[in-house]
């Protein structure tokens, strides 16, 4: 049996490890903040990492289009049944639109926490050891992306921006384990009945909404948004709908699973929402306040 | 020329990573399924085994660190496997016949090892909570089955390609 390893070897084996561990505990320390040097390496890296991920997107999107068009006559029935019922429902939403822009008007209120600037950007890349559940997007600070903002596609909330260089953006997606990602949501019905989404099953893939409030009906089937009081995150971005509804560990408030109405995989274009509205660091961007201390 | 082949392939396949990372997880009878691209460190274990160790090494740690950087956020996790990885399996490689076959099977026990590792690293630090038994299933069997795809498909041209590097190199290029 030859030896594993000589004494030299051995040497640079333990300084090694003690740089390793050294390097560890000094990024873990600040992870949602990048100095200058690893942001520059997020930059270039993330440059070359769009030529090579566009040209996928490219491709998948068309074999997505041919996978669409195979499925066209069915969808066309099953969608011209419900135009005959969208004409009228526009027609209403035209009218509760004016209306409410009147009403606006004759309270004076100018500020409205549903009102967002939406910078659409591309996702180059997924972490690829996936322990924890991260995107990066080719948009970064110069094109108005900030830490904490809402991330959504066409179909609901995907999650949030934690980390910005000057052209790419760290997104976590709400299907995370961490326990400091909070989403200030609200249920909706014939009253708003508000919550924290807190928290995701692993097992059935379903995210829970938790501290709603006992009085308050919550039922299986309805819509969750999110509800624009956490401080930064614009209100009614659609985040899923209610599949079972118990009380938490304690009894006192209730608790809900809800299924995301995005889809998590196969993420390619997304959109981050910017707030129009006074943004505070609150509930939203725990991430970044309660998490550090309150710095 | 080949000369720029063979750390084209490894940039190349730096990148492919987190671009298959993004289809993952895939869902088969209401479970998910995790698979994780480990394409680079096959391609090092067959840099190591058939051409040079310290050349592996060194692609083994900037490319280590490189995605620490960009997409763990904590710098010394792959930077610390990805060499440790190359070496081990070039200090195996010397002991036995390095025939194409073993060195598919040893890059398949090296992406198990790489795994284990970088599970027990991330239950350490606290970025995931689930249990072994769900790791075995849900992560490491999906894992080498979709690698040793890869693997089946690419690691011969790997040793075609690198065993005429290495030839060059030995004729005094």
């Amino acid at each position: 049996m030859p030896r594993f390893f000589s004494n030299k070897r051995l040497i640079i084996l333990l300084v090694g490890v003690i740089v390793l561990v050294a390097l560890i505990a000094f990024s873990l320390r600040d992870r949602n903040h990048a100095n200058v040097p690893e942001q520059a390496v997020k930059d270039v890296v993330g440059f070359g990492q769009s030529l090579f991920t566009k040209p996928a997107h490219f491709v998948t999107g068309v074999i997505k289009n041919i996978d669409t068009m195979l499925n066209t006559y069915e969808e066309n029935k099953r969608l011209k049944e419900r135009l005959d019922t969208f004409a009228s429902m526009q027609a209403e939403l035209a009218d509760v639109k004016a209306n409410n822009v009147k009403l606006r008007g004759i309270i004076d209120k100018q500020e409205d926490l549903r009102a967002y600037e939406p910078i659409q950007s591309t996702v180059i890349s997924r972490n690829p050891d996936q322990w924890e559940e991260k995107l990066i997007i080719d948009k970064g600070t110069t094109n108005g992306v900030g830490v904490n903002m809402a991330v959504m596609t066409a179909q609901g909330l995907i999650g949030k921006v934690i980390l910005t260089t000057p052209f790419t953006s760290t997104v976590e997606l709400v299907s995370t384990e961490n326990s400091n990602f909070r989403v200030a949501a609200m249920v909706v019905g014939e009253q708003e009945v508000y919550g924290l989404i807190e928290g995701f099953d692993r097992q059935s893939r379903q995210l829970i909404m938790k501290r709603i409030d006992s009085s308050f009906d919550v039922k299986k089937g309805m819509t969750v948004t999110s509800s624009g009081l956490g401080g930064i995150f614009p209100r009614g971005i659609l985040i899923g709908e209610v599949t079972e509804v118990s009380t938490d560990d304690y009894g006192l408030t209730k608790l809900a699973y809800i299924r995301p109405a995005a889809n998590f995989s196969m993420l390619d274009h997304v959109m981050v929402a910017k707030r129009s509205a006074i943004v505070v660091d609150g509930t939203d961007g725990g991430n970044s306040v309660d998490a550090k201390g309150g710095r | 020329m080949i000369r720029f082949v063979i750390p084209l392939i490894a940039i190349v396949l730096f990148f492919l990573e987190p671009i298959f990372s993004l289809f993952s997880p895939i869902e088969l009878n209401d479970t998910f399924y995790f698979f994780i691209p480990r394409f680079l460190i096959v391609y090092l274990i067959f840099i190591a085994s058939y051409y040079s160790r310290k050349r592996a090494f060194f692609y083994g740690l900037v490319l280590g660190i490189l995605y620490d950087m960009y997409h763990i956020d904590i710098i010394g996790l792959y930077t610390f496997m990805y060499p440790l990885i190359c070496y081990v399996s070039a200090s195996i490689i010397r002991q036995i016949e390095r025939r194409t076959s073993t060195v598919m099977m040893l890059s398949l026990v090296m992406i198990v090892m790489l795994e284990l590792l970088s599970y027990l690293f991330a239950s350490i630090i606290a970025l995931t909570s689930i249990d072994f038994n769900e790791f075995l299933t849900s992560r490491l069997i999906p894992t080498v089955i979709a690698n040793s795809l890869f693997i089946g498909m690419f690691g011969y041209m790997f040793k075609q390609l690198i065993e005429k590097r290495f030839s060059q190199k030995q004729a005094g290029f």
